[in-house]
């Protein structure tokens, strides 16, 4: 039903619409892969939107240097967020607790300055503008299969030993390593699918949105978006990451609509609240209190 | 309620409606979306005062073609995915009457693929990336000057001095680096040579190694394409390393008050760029400093005057062609050659504005003196610049 649904909104709503549910969906795939990987593994990434930010230029520069169609360069996208994450996650993943973080978050610095150095290929600071194509409603559906593959990896991940020697990992690593798990190998698998969704979605929205600087693909306050998303959702869950998603967005765009100088308050004060009253998030309360099954 | 009552109600709803006056149609709302928050807050916040006091005056007036002109705003937070999804929301979900830009390049850049989708005119007050204008886009129209002219001035006195040698730093994002680049093709083109050029990232706060470079390069003068934290920043720290050149020119942020207050006496001799000041023979102009400043309580800066200038410029394109209607407002626009508070307003078949002139401004004694061009300027350069100490 919802699925049906959601497959013929775009003959039915406005414009903004549909604008406004590709952005969730974009939401839904950001948060759903920072949870495979932190929420999973416990390894808190502070730099996924490096992910977000090398897909958006990797796909844009072939669209725009090598005229490759969307969907393909898309799909690069993905592949080229993989590719920067198996070369930074090899070594960093050995790191551990607030020092892989930091990596991260150094990761995503790193990759703005070289986008900005390159400037015969991404354009610098100029930023790289793409030639105009209106084909919101295909992205859409194109962000929609995002954000379905990456919930439908999620449960296939949570539902499987591999999921379940990831929570061994994030519960003891130690005692994961004990009994015979190649904890580096695990975390490096789960951070490469982590990758692949951010890679995606970037590459899907530098295309939407016609025109990329580094200032506005690697911003910090994207992680921390997806990370707040997660929390309220519930992280380590299949649907905390949707349901946190959905919810964020809502309100977001429902408070800025009307207060244009509390919504960053706002925004803080759940931060707040999340942290302090359900550090489970909702999913994390309701499985708790209802005994819901794990894989919800 | 049952169907008879209910259609009663209806038809009643349908004669009243059917009775009203045609005058009596609802105001005419002009869409925005500005960076009331995030990096552009302050500036977006001055152009969206601009906004405000245009469409207050032409509402005392009696409003346009007999209409009340309303704004609606959001705050697009300073990022263009989100500007992109406002101008989507205003024209498909609130269905406004017309449209007016964001503030600065990159948010225009975006938004406008977004506008032209719906073939709607866009008055775009601050935006001054040429490429922005040079991509065949049909509905978009430039108010400001092009950024690779905000340092003519420093380059045309210079080269009028005799001066020889020029180096030019920027901040490394669009419009910074379009002015940059300006500035080195109009030195060159004055048989200059540019003796250093390098950007820096948006942020940076420590310019110590570039002006040590600088200043073994030795050049006559230095040209900065600047916002404002940064201006101040290389100027505290030139002063530091005593790098000297003979003429030293920012941009954006040199002809703010607070530039003067953060750095007194050593602001002297700096010159800055700026679209308007308040102090042009402009139509109107004083007459609009004055209101504004009743109106906000501060003096309005070119920021809260191009986006006074854009929307008046939009109402008096609606205004002759008589109708809301995009193309024909669109074919006004075009046509129009007229003088706002903010100077000239003409613009090619891109949209790209022509007529609009820069000035250059100098602090002297602590008050900004424009200085160039000659037919505006009202006073005299100081030249060349003394040493740190004797200012």
């Amino acid at each position: 039903m919802l699925l049906a649904a959601l497959a013929v909104y775009p003959a039915l709503g406005t414009g903004y619409g549909v604008r406004a549910m590709l952005q969730i969906f974009m939401w839904i795939a950001l948060a759903g892969s920072w949870n495979l990987i932190s929420g999973l593994t416990g390894y808190v990434s502070f730099g996924h939107v490096a992910f977000f930010g090398a897909g958006a230029y990797t796909g844009a520069i072939l669209v725009a240097k090598a005229d490759w169609p969307w969907l393909a360069a898309a799909l690069a996208g993905g592949v080229g967020a993989c590719a920067v994450a198996l070369v930074i996650g090899y070594p960093c993943l050995r790191l551990k607790g607030p020092y892989f973080a930091i990596a991260m978050l150094g990761l995503n610095e790193v990759l703005r300055a070289l986008v900005s150095y390159f400037e015969g290929l991404t354009g610098g600071g100029s930023g790289l503008s793409l030639p105009t194509l209106h084909a919101t409603v295909p992205i859409y559906y194109a962000m929609a299969a995002t954000a379905g593959g990456v919930t439908l990896l999620t449960y296939a991940i949570i539902t499987s030993r591999f999921g379940l020697r990831l929570m061994t990992i994030r519960e003891d690593e130690l005692a994961a390593e004990a009994m015979g798990i190649d904890t580096a190998r695990h975390k490096l698998y789960a951070f490469l699918l982590s990758a692949v969704g951010p890679g995606i979605a970037g590459a899907l929205a530098a295309r939407d949105q016609g025109y990329i600087e580094p200032v506005s693909v690697f911003p910090l306050a994207t992680t921390i978006t997806m990370i707040v998303m997660v929390l309220f959702g519930g992280k380590g869950t299949v649907w905390g990451p949707v349901l946190g998603a959905v919810a964020l967005f809502v309100a977001q765009e429902f408070v800025w609509a009307r207060f244009p100088y509390v919504h960053q308050l706002l925004f803080g004060a759940i931060i707040v609240a999340v942290v302090l009253l359900m550090p489970r998030g909702v999913l994390g309360i309701l499985q708790i209190r209802y005994r819901l099954p794990r894989t919800i | 309620m049952t169907i008879k009552t209910l259609g009663a109600v209806l038809v009643a709803a349908a004669v009243l409606a059917a009775s009203l006056p045609a005058g009596a149609q609802g105001p005419i709302r002009v869409g925005a979306s500005m960076s009331l928050t995030g990096t552009y807050a302050k500036l977006g916040n001055y152009q969206h005062e601009g906004y405000k006091l245009c469409a207050k005056q032409i509402n005392d007036k009696g409003g346009l073609l007999g209409r009340k002109v309303e704004f609606v705003v959001y705050d697009d937070q300073s990022t263009p995915a989100t500007a992109v999804r406002l101008y989507e929301k205003l024209i498909t979900e609130d269905k406004v009457d017309a449209l007016m830009g964001p503030y600065s390049s990159p948010v225009t850049e975006a938004s406008a693929n977004v506008t032209e989708k719906y073939k709607k005119v866009m008055v775009t007050p601050l935006a001054a990336t040429t490429s922005i204008f040079k991509k065949g886009r049909k509905y978009i129209f430039m108010v400001i000057s092009p950024a690779e002219v905000y340092l003519e001035g420093l380059v045309d006195m210079a080269a009028k001095r005799g001066l020889k040698t020029v180096a030019v730093v920027y901040e490394d994002t669009l419009f910074a680096k379009a002015s940059a680049v300006g500035a080195v093709d109009l030195a060159k083109k004055r048989g200059m040579e540019v003796v250093f050029q390098e950007g820096y990232p948006k942020g940076n706060q420590d310019f110590s190694g570039m002006l040590t470079k600088i200043k073994a390069a030795n050049p006559d003068v230095l040209a900065a394409s600047t916002y404002f934290d940064d201006a101040i920043a290389i100027t505290r720290q030139m002063k530091e390393l005593n790098v000297n050149p003979k003429m030293y020119g920012v941009t954006v942020g040199g002809d703010l008050p607070e530039f003067y207050n953060l750095l007194k006496q050593n602001a002297e001799y700096i010159t800055g760029a700026t679209q308007w000041e308040a102090a042009l023979p402009y139509p109107g102009n004083t007459e609009f400093a004055g209101a504004y400043k009743k109106e906000f309580g501060r003096e309005p800066v070119y920021h809260s005057a191009a986006g006074y200038a854009g929307c008046t410029v939009w109402a008096e394109a609606v205004r002759r062609a008589g109708s809301l209607d995009s193309e024909k407002v669109r074919e006004t626009l075009l046509k129009l050659d007229t003088k706002t508070a903010f100077g000239g307003f003409k613009v090619d078949a891109d949209g790209f504005q022509t007529a609009h002139k820069m000035v250059t401004t100098q602090w002297q004694d602590g008050k900004k003196v424009i200085v160039w061009p000659d037919e505006l300027a009202t006073g005299k350069l100081r030249f060349p610049t003394p040493p740190w100490n004797q200012r």
